[in-house]
């Protein structure tokens, strides 16, 4: 996800500017730098928030259980997986472990980050472990790979993340409130769907991740009638195995060092 | 109650996911095939979503498309995503169109 800052608040500018003059303002500059790199991404996350925070209430959690779910779980596509697993009476272990699965990615994102955060005090490595979304680690990344090593970079992270997380809660908490206000006639529960389209599509460019996309979505069908909602987990199980047999057939030079399963 | 541990195990899992790679618990590499599979996951889980709770009507819980305003709503959303890459524009016109489609029937 790259998304360019087209104006930037004057404000805003004047401040980094009187920042930047100060002397030993290395920290200060790489956070106010992470939240101004993250305020293009509020155009996405603000939304979304709304949209879980009235889903939350509506699949029957209690306002408080989507507050701090926001919290507790802070992964956009995970709670609404979470709340939609829930309102139809799936079996804790399943629901534990098809969240839990969807998130698994963020392993990915903490290992591409810990060439630049491991050096970090522990205290240091929890919190920005904590903030690491698809967002923040988007945004980080991009700066971290682009400069060179500063001794403050990881304040960037911390700035991003940070106001990330707050307006996560915020957009959450409006969501509820606004929530009974919506009438069902304007389908809103529509916007999940939706939602998931405009994330996936962007990453539809390689033959694999189109492979995935259709398997898993026909294996979804297929397997409606799996008690306990356990077609979640055979389509993603069957999307990821059908991608990875087709990077395997695809390119035959690295086929000593990949399995198909 | 079990609702508050639902919401508290995934939390810690995914937590843990996010944290492990910092702490000095994890191996320096993992396999190839698992770093390329962990690839694949958001692809097939969000698919996995999306075509059921298109496909298939709330009220009969079959797979339904006749008459299924979701079906051109979605086709509109995945044109506008592909050539705006943007959310908001994406929800904002899915939305639309089923509007107008219910307002017409």
């Amino acid at each position: 996800m790259k998304i360019k800052l087209k104006y930037q608040p004057r404000v805003l500018k004047n401040t980094i500017m009187l920042i930047n003059s100060s002397q030993n303002s290395s920290a200060i500059r790489e956070f106010l730098t992470g939240i101004k790199d993250g305020i293009p991404l509020q155009i996405g996350v603000i939304p979304f928030g709304i949209v879980f925070g009235i889903i939350g209430v509506d699949a029957g959690l209690t306002s408080l259980q989507t507050f701090f779910m926001s919290s507790i779980l802070f992964g956009g596509a995970s709670q609404i997986i979470f709340t939609q697993l829930f309102s139809t009476g799936t079996p804790f272990a399943i629901l534990v472990s098809t969240v839990s699965a969807v998130n698994l990615r963020h392993l990915l994102y903490g290992m591409v980050m810990s060439e630049y955060l491991r050096h970090l005090p522990l205290g240091w490595r929890i919190s920005l472990g904590y903030l690491l979304t698809d967002e923040a680690f988007a945004m980080s990344h991009l700066r971290f790979s682009k400069q060179p090593f500063s001794e403050y970079q990881h304040y960037h992270l911390l700035g991003g993340g940070l106001l990330l997380w707050f307006s996560w809660q915020f957009s959450t908490a409006i969501g509820i409130l606004a929530g009974p206000t919506i009438p069902d006639s304007f389908q809103l529960e529509f916007a999940v769907p939706l939602t998931f389209i405009a994330v996936i599509i962007p990453s539809l460019t390689q033959f694999p991740y189109i492979i995935a996309a259709i398997c898993a979505g026909l294996t979804a069908l297929i397997f409606q009638f799996l008690p306990f909602n356990l077609w979640l987990l055979v389509a993603a199980f069957c999307g990821v195995g059908s991608a990875m047999i087709s990077t395997y057939f695809m390119k035959p030079e690295n086929s000593q060092k990949q399995e198909p399963q | 109650m079990s609702v508050w541990i639902a919401i508290i195990c995934t939390g810690c899992l995914t937590f843990a996911t996010r944290f492990l790679a910092l702490s000095s618990l994890m191996p320096d590499k993992l396999p190839d095939w698992l770093r390329l599979a962990m690839r694949f996951v958001p692809v097939s889980v969000l698919s996995a979503m999306i075509l059921p709770s298109i496909l298939i009507s709330n009220e009969t819980g079959a797979i339904h498309f006749q008459d299924n305003m979701r079906i051109i709503a979605a086709l509109a959303a995945i044109v506008v995503a592909y050539y705006t890459r943007s959310t908001v524009i994406t929800i904002i016109s899915g939305l639309s169109v089923i509007w107008l489609l219910t307002f017409w029937q």
